[in-house]
């Protein structure tokens, strides 16, 4: 018991001590740790200790014209969030065609990982809202596995309602928090 | 506080033991009153500041009969008159009742009457608790004495709640139960804990993260909870006395809504498991048992909640469009629908008796806490408006616990009287869970 806790104690300075070095890297407002992996952008800015010219090579990049357009279109990928209506995970035309803009990214880049976070409106309750932002994710990494065919790295996560986008308390911003958003990590 | 009430003893003895015809005099003397009849009015009762038998402790005298008003208002049962109006000054009150003149607290509107006396001795305190019976001019039961430390005097007017309770109903009381909930921490949400009465709030985790769906175990000594810590939602067993955690159940995906089997160490989750999202029956090691198969197609299941028999689950599923409650028969693996009325009902608690299940519903803009028998029958309100949910029973089935917007509140199973738990807090709290009562109190 005691070793357990004391494995358990290290491990949250640990995950602290980490989470503190992604925090002040970047956002000025960082996220709540544990809240999942960080953005694309952040983990790039991270990889500090390997060797950069090879992170680059991996995802098909030589020239300095090359990693601009990757972290451009990596950008979009993460900007462009899927959005669903009240209470439903079926993803609508709109939210196809975005996917198929992510899936020739995925195509083009192939060794990045994504983190789809299914999220949900305030309006349900929280547990049902769990499994409902879970449902979102799933519906659209299933649509990027059949529609894209390619062997991805895709995970999903569902924040529920825990972490909204917009705040308020209307349908603008409930439809700005019925989304799955995309997190890339290379 | 813990080790605090860990080194506590509390002796509640019979002072007075008259030998064998005593004794049937004691029992014939309890009165057990039907409080579960519909037409059950509560009963006044009038409780006087405790009387101290040491140097002069009149501040903790009120406090602790501010706390006895408080637990016996809030147990459905009584109604507490006003001090204001007694006329006899605490202090000089006889505790025998050859010597009481009931006549003026029934003029006053008294059914009963509490006298209670206490000692302070160093860092000790000694309570002495008698219930008299107005109306019959006598004493009810026998006397009660508590003991302990100064600082766990809560405790003893908890105790002598019970017994006040069980005197009267021939149930004691939920006064040593504790209620387990989430709160916001900054930008995190940790699990918390409080007493039922809202009062001593403890920070149980500290994972920085968000936590959620607090359960305790049957025995009260483990709380079964969801948090984000690791990543994702993952399902994790605190240990209550040391504080000590541990991954219950770490499956790829999304893993919540633990809920103990009742009397054992068996659990039901809903797991997503790689996208066949469903409920599971894990062991106390997280070790699937058997996937319960509830699902259909790509329906969404969540939220079990067992029968006190252990044989039943209600949970949530959206087969037919929106969120309804469902009941699964574990042995003969039949499930059938539960709630037909509304487009989003969810968070089922079944209660101890078994006789009814509570759950939200939602409804013209605002979320309610609805029951409804387990046949389907007798769908009712509890509450009207704004934002009500995750009701959970306590143990006695008497009460309910729910977030009332974002604060905990409780409320009688009728849906009368409702009070709001920790009242200086500002809220950011939800999904609370009661304990069951705790030896040791």
């Amino acid at each position: 018991m005691k070793i357990r806790q004391v494995f358990y104690t290290l491990l949250m300075i640990f995950a602290v001590v980490a989470m503190n070095a992604c925090a002040c890297h970047k956002k000025p407002v960082p996220p709540p740790p544990g809240y999942g992996p960080e953005s694309g952008q952040n983990g790039f800015s991270n990889q500090s200790g390997g060797n950069v010219g090879d992170r680059w090579k991996r995802l098909g990049i030589t020239t300095e014209a090359q990693k601009r357009e990757f972290l451009d279109s990596a950008a979009a990928f993460e900007n462009q969030d899927v959005y669903f209506d009240y209470n439903s995970y079926t993803l609508s035309e709109p939210a196809k065609k975005l996917l198929d803009d992510k899936i020739a990214f995925l195509h083009k880049y192939p060794s990045v990982s994504v983190t789809i976070q299914g999220n949900c409106d305030e309006r349900g309750t929280e547990e049902y809202n769990l499994a409902l932002g879970q449902k979102r994710a799933e519906a659209a990494k299933d649509y990027i596995m059949h529609s894209g065919g390619g062997n991805f790295h895709l995970n999903t996560v569902s924040y529920g309602k825990e972490r909204p986008v917009a705040t308020g308390h209307d349908e603008a911003a409930w439809a700005k928090n019925r989304r799955d958003h995309f997190a890339l990590k290379y | 506080m813990f080790r605090l009430r860990r080194g506590l003893l509390i002796l509640c003895c019979w002072l007075l033991f008259w030998g064998g015809a005593g004794f049937a005099k004691a029992l014939a003397q309890t009165i057990y009153l039907d409080i579960n009849n519909a037409n059950f009015q509560k009963i006044p009762i009038a409780v006087p500041d405790f009387k101290y038998m040491s140097s002069d402790q009149s501040e903790l005298s009120r406090k602790m009969a501010d706390l006895l008003r408080n637990d016996l208002n809030i147990s459905g049962v009584f109604r507490c008159l006003d001090p204001k109006g007694f006329l006899q000054d605490p202090q000089k009150m006889s505790m025998e009742a050859s010597q009481i003149n009931f006549q003026a607290w029934k003029q006053l509107g008294a059914d009963f009457l509490v006298g209670a006396s206490f000692q302070v001795q160093g860092n000790t305190l000694r309570l002495d608790g008698r219930l008299f019976d107005a109306t019959g001019a006598r004493l009810v039961g026998s006397p009660k004495s508590y003991g302990g430390d100064v600082g766990a005097w809560r405790q003893m007017v908890h105790a002598f709640a019970n017994d006040i309770l069980l005197m009267v109903t021939g149930q004691a009381g939920v006064f040593n139960t504790k209620i387990a909930y989430t709160q916001k921490v900054g930008g995190a949400k940790e699990i918390f804990e409080c007493d039922f009465d809202g009062s001593d709030p403890v920070q149980l985790t500290h994972d920085n993260s968000i936590d959620l769906s607090p359960v305790w175990s049957p025995d009260g000594r483990r709380i079964a909870y969801v948090s984000y810590r690791d990543g994702s939602p993952k399902i994790y067993v605190l240990n209550v006395a040391t504080r000590a955690t541990r991954l219950l159940c770490g499956y790829p995906g999304m893993d919540i809504t633990p809920a103990w089997r009742p009397g054992g160490g068996e659990l039901a989750v809903a797991l997503s498991k790689g996208e066949s999202q469903d409920l599971y029956l894990v062991n106390s090691s997280g070790g699937i048992i058997r996937k319960l198969n509830v699902g259909f197609g790509s329906s969404i299941s969540v939220s079990p909640n067992w029968s006190p028999d252990g044989s039943k689950l209600a949970y949530v599923s959206n087969e037919s469009g929106g969120p309804q409650i469902y009941i699964l028969d574990l042995s003969s693996g039949q499930k059938r629908r539960l709630t037909y009325s509304g487009k989003y009902n969810t968070s089922p608690a079944w209660s101890p008796k078994g006789d009814w299940i509570a759950y939200c519903a939602q409804g013209g803009g605002s979320f309610n806490i609805y029951v409804i028998r387990p046949d389907g029958s007798d769908n009712h309100a509890l509450t009207h408006g704004g934002r009500n949910e995750a009701p959970r029973w306590s143990p006695d089935g008497r009460m309910i616990v729910y977030s009332g917007d974002y604060a905990i509140r409780i409320m009688d199973a009728n849906g009368t009287g409702n009070w709001r738990l920790m009242r200086n807090s500002g809220g950011g709290q939800g999904l609370p869970d009661w304990s069951p009562r705790l030896n040791g109190n």
